[in-house]
C-alpha cells in the first residue's frame, strides 16, 4: 500500500487548485514541481499559448497537453509587418490545424498572429471544430472570403469573428449570407481590412440585427457614412464601434439620422475608423464623447481645430491613437482635458516626405507626459527630439511600460546639443522601472546600449535600428537585459563577437532578428553547431550562402529557440544552419 | 501634383529586390508641373515614390516603421485627397494625362506610351516588348509587375486593369 504523506493532496483536489491558475507562466512553474504535479496540470490545462509557431510541433504539444479548448499562434517575426521578410517565408497554421482536428474536437478559440492561413485551413477549422466560439486572424494572410464562408457556414456556436489587419482576398461579398438565419450568436465583428467586394451590406443588416448580443462591430471603409444610422439603431447595445468611410456631402438628414443613432447607444465606449473623415459629420458623436475610453482617429485626416475640439470632449480617454494632425497643440489640449490616458499612439500623416508638414514635436510629447499621470504605453513618431526632453517625459512617467519612439530620420541627433540621445534613453531606462517594451531611434552609441544593460531588468522587448558602434553594444544587451525575449536589430553594425559570447542567453529568448548587420555566415555556422537547441537561419535572395565566403555578411538572420528542431517548410531563400540538418540534406 | 504608377517587366521568379525593371512612370505635362524635372528624375516626382525610392537608395527598407497594412491605407488617402480623375489603383489619380514613361535598366533612352489607348494588360504588354524589341518567345520569360507609390513591386495582372 502507497504511503502518502501529509504533504500530498488528492488529485482532484489539485486539479481544482490548478483550476484557478489561469496564466501560463504560472501553469508551467507548477508543472515542473514535481512528476504528479505535471501529470495534473498536464489534463486540466486548457488554454495554450505559442509565441513562436516553429519552436515546438502540434505534436508535441497534443502529446502534453491531451485537451485543449484555447491556442494561439504566432507565426512570422515583428518586423515582417514592415516588409522585411519575404513572401513565402513560412508561418503556416494548416499542420497544426491538421493536428488539432484530431486531437482537439472540442476546440473553442483559436487566435493567430502573423501567420499564413489558406482557405482550406479555414475550411477545415469549419469542418473540425464545431464548438469554435473565437476566431481572431490578427495579421494574417492567405485566405479569401471563401474560407470566411465555410466558417460563417458551420460554426454555429461562433461568438467573435476578428480579421483586424489581415490580408483577404476579395472574392465575394456573400460570404456574409453564409450565416444561417438562425445564427444569432454573434458578439463582435472586427472586418475592418476587408475591401470593396467584400461585404454585402444588405447581409450585414440582416446578421447586425438578429444577434442580440452583438457587442463589438469594426466596419470595413467600404460601408458608407449614410449608411451607419440604420447599423446602429438595430444594435444600440454596442460598446465598440468602427465607422466605414466618414465622409459624405453634407446632408441635414443623413446628420440627423446619424447624431440620434449614436446617442441612442448608451453603452458605446469605443470609437474607431473614421477613414477619410471630413469635419462635418465630426460632431454626430459628440455625445458619445464624454464616455469614450478609446479614441482611434489614426486613419481620419481630420486637422486642427477640428480634431482638438473633438478630443477635448473626451475626458475618460485612456486610450488614443491619432495621425500627428494633430500636433503639439492639440496634445497639450490632451493632456489637460484626459486624465485618465494610458495609452498615446501618434502616427506619421506623412512618413516618407522630406519636410515635416505638421508641428508636432517633441513638446506634444513632454506635455503629455507632464499632464496625464496614468500613462504608461506610447508610440510616437516624430521628426525631432531632444535628450532634455527625453529625461523630461521619464521622470515624470516613471511608470511606463511600452516606450517606442520612431524618429523619422533613424539617425538623428539632438536637434538642440547635436548629441547623440543616449542620455535620454538612458533617462527612459532608469526611471521606468517596469519598462517591458521599447524602440529607440535617432542618433544613437554604444553608450545607449550599456544604460539599457545596466537598468532595464524587466525589458522583454528592444527594437533597434542604425544604431551602436561596434559589438560592446549588443554585448550590454545580452549580457544585461535579464528579462529579454525579443531582440529585433536592423541596420547597425553589430558582428560576430557579442553574439558567440553570448550564444546560451539566446536559449533564454523566444528570438533575435538581425538584417543589415555584419553577422558573418561563419559565425551563424559556428552557432549552428554549438547550440543545437537554436534554430538558426539565414534569409538570402541572392543565393545559396554557401556559395559566398564564411567571412560575409549574412542579409537577415532569425534565431530562435526550439524543442521541434530545424523547420521543413523552409522557402529557397532561407537556410539553416543546423548541422546535421544540412548533412542529411547533402 | 504628380501621381506615380510604375510597372516594371521582369523574369518570373525573382526576388522583389533585384528584377531588371521595366518602370514606368505616370506624369504630368511639364506645363502644369513648373519644376523642371531630369530625365532621370522624371519618375520620382510624386512625393511618396520619391522619398520612399530614397529611403531604398539610402538603405532605409523598413524604415520608419510603418505597417504595411497602415502604409497602403494611408496612400489610398492621399490619392483621394487628390482629386480623382479616373481610376487608379485606389480610386484616385491627381494627373488628367495618361501618359507613362517606360524605362527598361540597362536602356538609356526611356519611351513614352499612351496607357489609355490600351484596353488590357495583355495589349499594354504587347505593346511594351515591342518597344523594348523582345521578341515572342521571351515574352513568357517576362512579368509586368509596377511599383506603388512607396516602392512596393506588386504583380500587375493581380490589379484590374481599371
Amino acid at each position: 500500500m502507497q504511503k502518502k504523506t501529509a504533504y500530498s493532496f488528492p488529485d482532484e483536489i489539485l486539479e481544482h487548485v490548478f483550476s484557478f491558475i489561469q496564466s501560463g507562466k504560472d501553469r508551467n512553474a507548477a508543472s515542473v514541481v514535481c512528476k504528479s504535479w505535471y501529470e495534473i496540470e498536464r489534463w486540466c490545462r486548457r488554454k495554450i499559448f505559442v509565441g513562436n509557431c516553429y519552436a515546438v510541433s502540434p505534436t508535441m504539444v497534443i502529446r502534453r497537453f491531451p485537451d485543449i479548448r484555447s491556442i494561439e499562434l504566432k507565426g512570422k517575426p515583428h518586423f515582417a509587418d514592415f516588409n522585411l521578410v519575404p513572401d513565402g517565408w513560412g508561418g503556416y497554421v494548416l499542420p497544426w490545424i491538421s493536428e488539432m482536428a484530431g486531437a482537439y474536437p472540442w476546440l473553442e478559440e483559436i487566435r493567430l498572429k502573423r501567420m499564413v492561413v489558406t482557405d482550406e485551413s479555414l475550411e477545415l477549422v469549419a469542418k473540425s471544430f464545431t464548438n469554435l466560439q473565437v476566431l481572431v486572424l490578427f495579421s494574417c494572410e492567405g485566405f479569401s472570403t471563401d474560407g470566411l464562408a465555410a466558417i460563417a457556414a458551420s460554426c454555429k456556436n461562433l461568438t467573435e469573428l476578428d480579421l483586424r489587419d489581415s490580408e483577404v482576398d476579395d472574392l465575394s461579398g456573400h460570404w456574409l449570407n453564409h450565416f444561417p438565419d438562425t445564427y444569432t450568436s454573434l458578439v463582435s465583428l472586427n472586418i475592418s481590412c476587408l475591401g470593396s467586394d467584400d461585404v454585402s451590406f444588405s447581409a450585414l443588416e440582416r446578421l447586425v440585427g438578429r444577434c442580440p448580443n452583438l457587442r463589438r462591430l469594426l466596419l470595413n471603409r467600404e460601408v458608407p457614412l449614410d449608411k451607419i444610422a440604420n447599423l446602429l439603431s438595430r444594435a444600440p447595445q454596442l460598446i465598440e464601434f468602427g465607422t466605414g468611410t466618414y465622409a459624405a456631402e453634407l446632408r441635414s438628414d443623413v446628420y440627423s439620422n446619424l447624431a440620434e443613432a449614436f446617442c441612442n447607444c448608451k453603452d458605446l465606449k469605443c470609437l474607431s475608423g473614421f477613414w477619410d473623415a471630413v469635419p462635418a459629420y465630426l460632431p454626430v458623436i459628440y455625445s458619445v464623447c464624454s464616455r469614450l475610453t478609446s479614441l482611434n482617429l489614426s486613419y481620419a485626416p481630420i486637422q486642427n481645430p477640428d480634431l482638438t475640439k473633438l478630443v477635448s470632449q473626451c475626458p475618460s480617454l485612456q486610450r488614443m491613437w491619432v495621425l500627428d494632425y494633430i500636433e503639439d497643440s492639440g496634445l497639450e489640449v490632451l493632456a489637460s482635458s484626459c486624465k485618465d490616458l494610458q495609452e498615446l499612439r501618434v502616427f506619421p500623416s506623412d512618413p516618407f516626405g522630406e519636410e515635416p508638414n505638421v508641428s508636432l514635436t517633441e513638446k506634444g510629447l513632454v506635455a503629455v507626459s507632464s499632464g496625464c499621470p496614468k500613462l504608461h504605453s506610447v508610440l510616437y513618431f516624430c521628426r525631432q527630439m531632444s535628450n532634455e526632453a527625453l529625461v523630461t517625459i521619464a521622470q515624470n512617467c516613471p511608470n511606463f511600460t511600452r516606450f517606442r519612439l520612431c524618429l523619422l530620420d533613424p539617425k538623428i541627433a539632438d536637434y538642440r546639443t547635436l548629441q547623440p540621445l543616449d542620455v535620454g534613453f538612458g533617462a527612459i531606462v532608469e526611471h521606468c522601472k517596469d519598462l517591458r517594451r521599447l524602440s529607440l531611434s535617432g542618433l544613437l552609441t554604444d553608450r545607449v546600449f550599456e544604460y539599457i544593460g545596466m537598468h532595464a531588468k524587466k525589458l522583454e522587448m528592444l527594437s533597434v535600428a542604425f544604431a551602436g558602434e561596434s559589438d560592446l553594444a549588443l554585448h550590454h544587451v545580452l549580457s544585461g537585459c535579464e528579462s529579454l525575449r525579443k531582440l529585433e536589430i536592423m541596420n547597425c553594425p553589430f558582428g560576430d563577437k557579442a553574439l558567440l559570447a553570448n550564444a546560451a542567453k539566446l536559449e533564454t529568448m523566444r528570438s533575435l532578428w538581425m538584417s543589415s548587420c555584419s553577422v558573418s555566415l561563419g559565425a551563424c555556422k559556428m552557432l549552428g553547431q554549438k547550440m543545437p537547441r537554436l534554430n538558426i537561419e539565414v534569409m538570402d535572395e541572392k543565393g545559396p550562402p554557401d556559395s559566398r565566403a564564411e567571412s560575409d555578411p549574412v542579409d537577415k538572420l532569425y534565431i530562435y529557440r526550439s524543442v521541434a528542431g530545424p523547420r521543413f517548410d523552409m522557402p529557397p531563400f532561407v537556410w539553416t544552419m543546423d548541422e546535421d540538418f544540412a548533412s542529411e540534406l547533402s | 501634383m504628380c501621381m506615380e504608377l510604375q510597372l516594371g517587366l521582369a523574369p518570373p521568379g525573382s526576388d522583389t529586390w533585384s528584377r531588371p525593371l521595366l518602370k514606368l512612370g505616370l506624369y504630368e505635362d511639364i506645363n502644369v508641373n513648373s519644376k523642371k524635372r531630369g530625365f532621370d528624375h522624371g519618375y520620382l516626382e510624386d512625393e511618396f515614390s520619391a522619398a520612399s525610392f530614397k529611403n531604398y537608395e539610402k538603405g532605409l527598407v523598413g524604415w520608419p516603421p510603418v505597417k504595411t497594412w497602415r502604409r497602403k491605407k494611408l496612400r489610398c488617402q492621399v490619392h483621394n485627397h487628390m482629386t480623382a480623375a479616373e481610376n487608379g489603383c485606389c480610386g484616385g489619380r491627381a494627373s488628367n494625362s495618361t501618359y507613362v514613361k517606360v524605362k527598361m535598366e540597362g536602356v538609356v533612352i526611356a519611351r513614352k506610351i499612351d496607357i489609355s489607348i490600351h484596353q488590357s494588360f495583355e495589349t499594354l504588354t504587347t505593346t511594351l516588348m515591342t518597344m523594348f524589341d523582345i521578341f515572342d518567345e521571351n515574352r513568357r520569360s517576362f512579368k509586368l509587375t509596377y511599383q506603388d507609390k512607396e516602392g512596393d513591386w506588386l504583380i500587375a495582372e493581380d490589379v484590374p486593369w481599371r
